[in-house]
């Protein structure tokens, strides 16, 4: 069983504040699901690297967009779907903070 | 047949070109059931309110000379696929009000086809789910038995079609999504090759595992839908040219990994499952018992790689950019007010879950070992696949489970026993029904899952056809 603390750490790692009793549930649920996925232990890694998966290169022209590209001239729409806007910009929060 | 909305595609299509039809009388006919019953099913978040607008246009287009089996034909479309201007909120309160600014691929060539959207299909949150139970807007009903549910994630895409709310649907499949609810409303559910179908404009939950494909009432429906959604795309690198893999010789052959089925399967589902065989056998092919030593692993490395993904993933909604956007008392608190309260408990138990898989202390202990696993396993699916056109198994091992029957999430995990495999291999996988078993009084349907190897969709098509 993890630890209430582990959740708390989790939970802040993960950037989520969580609910009421939630702490208590988290730590039965993961316990239950991690108790199950700790099968993969069994399995022997003597092989590693052995299976290459198909890879690709997949590289494009460092260009902007054509005009007739879908996804061309879409500024203006992602930046409607900004929560806070000024002009062309996003107003974030502040991120460096004197103590 | 009087009812319009009881066709298939290829029905409604041929009605359609043969000037018997219009788009607007098809319309018109999902619209009155969707009237009749979607209220209490729960199938639709929203439906359009342009959809006799959009059959007009298909129905001139035709007049001009336009031809495509999808042209005029009403489809649902689950809530995590963007389609421009309308809202998609994969069935999220984090992404309730949101807008889409461009359309999916996907969306973008089915415009093209000249398809209907009818509306947006509900869905457990961000797919995270086998019930549709997780969405932040309430469950979806399974309209064969109303106090069980469609499957998930895709139950809102699977209902509309099982309701004849439109004559098929788009869904993603992350790790069963399109077959389990396939499986359970007694339709066609196709997962296609990974790199087959443009993911670009689908919500990401595990980019490795997802893939867009169709639910349909006919395997020769769901065949026309991927043929249409299918190609290379410039916008999702991880599309692959439909010639990359070589085309496949039948052999005639139905591998069988019946160590995989031993218990955990409910007798009367092995019952069909068997019967389907012989149904293939007495038709010509061959079964030959195969052994896939690394797949009763399989689940675990899912629930490992899944939440893995899913985390990262997720981090992108913190109110920064689109979405929900709460403000607390810190920067630190805006990113957990609006995640802890935008997310629903699912969600958050799969963050927490990836986040833990992934922390530095248990990386190689569950998802190092879990990829390294996943290789195994793709080997032995390929080597497998080498001497059989298609692996079968059931696409799941109950039918439809009751509302709130699976309250412990890890119960509702083990319902994907069959069908994360094709997720974690990247082969294509197609469900189909194999008729249906009673349960209170009721007939339910089951489904029989195919795997094929990777580009041989047509190996699904061919085999699933002979169950029709």
């Amino acid at each position: 069983m993890i630890s209430k603390d582990d959740v708390k750490n989790l939970a802040e790692l993960a950037r989520l504040k969580l609910k009421d009793g939630e702490i208590e549930s988290l730590q039965k649920d993961i316990s239950n699901i991690l108790g199950y996925v700790g099968q993969i232990s069994s399995f022997s890694a003597a092989n590693k690297g052995e299976e290459k998966p198909t890879l690709r290169n997949v590289l494009r022209e460092d260009a902007p967009r054509a005009d007739n590209d879908p996804m061309a001239n879409k500024q203006e729409v992602l930046l409607q779907a900004l929560p806070r806007r000024e002009g062309n910009y996003n107003v974030v929060r502040k991120i460096i903070q004197k103590d | 047949m009087d009812d319009l909305a009881l066709l298939s595609i290829a029905e409604a299509s041929k009605k359609l070109a043969l000037g018997e039809i219009t788009s607007v009388d098809l319309v018109r006919a999902v619209k009155a059931r969707i009237d009749a019953k979607n209220g209490d099913l729960n199938i639709y978040l929203e439906v359009f309110d342009d959809i006799e607008e959009q059959a007009r246009l298909a129905d001139a287009r035709r007049a001009k000379g336009e031809k495509h089996p999808l042209l005029g034909i009403p489809l649902a479309i689950k809530d995590n696929i963007l389609i421009e201007g309308r809202r998609a909120s994969a069935a999220s309160k984090i992404l309730g009000n949101y807008t889409a600014g461009y359309d999916a691929t996907v969306i973008k060539k089915l415009k093209e086809a000249g398809a209907i959207f009818i509306g947006r299909a509900n869905m457990d949150e961000f797919a995270m789910g086998g019930s549709t139970e997780n969405s932040a807007f309430g469950p979806t009903k399974n309209p064969i038995d109303e106090s069980r549910v469609p499957g998930g994630s895709s139950g809102g895409s699977a209902a509309a079609v099982a309701a004849h709310m439109a004559q098929a649907a788009l869904g993603s499949d992350t790790g069963g999504s399109i077959r389990e609810p396939a499986s359970f409303c007694g339709l066609v559910g196709l997962k296609p090759t990974y790199g087959s179908v443009s993911r670009s404009g689908l919500m990401a939950l595990g980019s490795s595992l997802d893939q867009i494909g169709p639910l349909t009432h006919t395997v020769e429906d769901a065949e026309i839908i991927f043929n249409t959604i299918r190609g290379m795309d410039a916008l999702d690198s991880t599309s692959a040219p439909t010639d990359l893999y070589p085309k496949k010789q039948s052999t005639k052959k139905i591998g069988v990994p019946r160590h995989l089925f031993v218990e955990g399967v409910d007798s009367d589902v092995l019952q069909k499952f068997n019967a389907s065989l012989e149904k293939l056998k007495a038709q010509g092919y061959e079964l030959v018992d195969i052994e896939l030593p690394s797949a009763p692993l399989a689940l675990a490395m899912y629930y490992i790689i899944m939440p893995a993904e899913a985390s990262s993933n997720l981090a992108r909604f913190d109110g920064v950019r689109y979405g929900e956007a709460l403000v607390g008392d810190s920067l630190f608190d805006d990113y957990a007010i609006t995640k802890g309260e935008g997310f629903g408990p699912e969600v958050r138990r799969r963050i927490m879950l990836g986040t833990y898989v992934l922390s530095a202390g248990y990386y190689d202990a569950y998802y190092g070992k879990a990829t390294l696993a996943r290789e195994k396993l793709a080997k032995e699916f390929a080597d497998a696949l080498a001497d059989v056109d298609v692996i079968a198994t059931p696409t799941a091992p109950t039918p439809a489970t009751k509302l709130g029957e699976k309250s412990d999430p890890l119960s509702m995990y083990l319902l994907d026993v069959f069908t994360v495999t094709a997720n974690l291999t990247g082969n294509p996988a197609i469900s189909v029904p194999m008729g249906t078993v009673a349960r209170e009084g009721k007939e339910l349907p089951v489904g029989i899952q195919f795997t094929s190897a990777h580009g041989d969709e047509a190996s699904l098509f061919t085999v699933g056809k002979l169950l029709a």
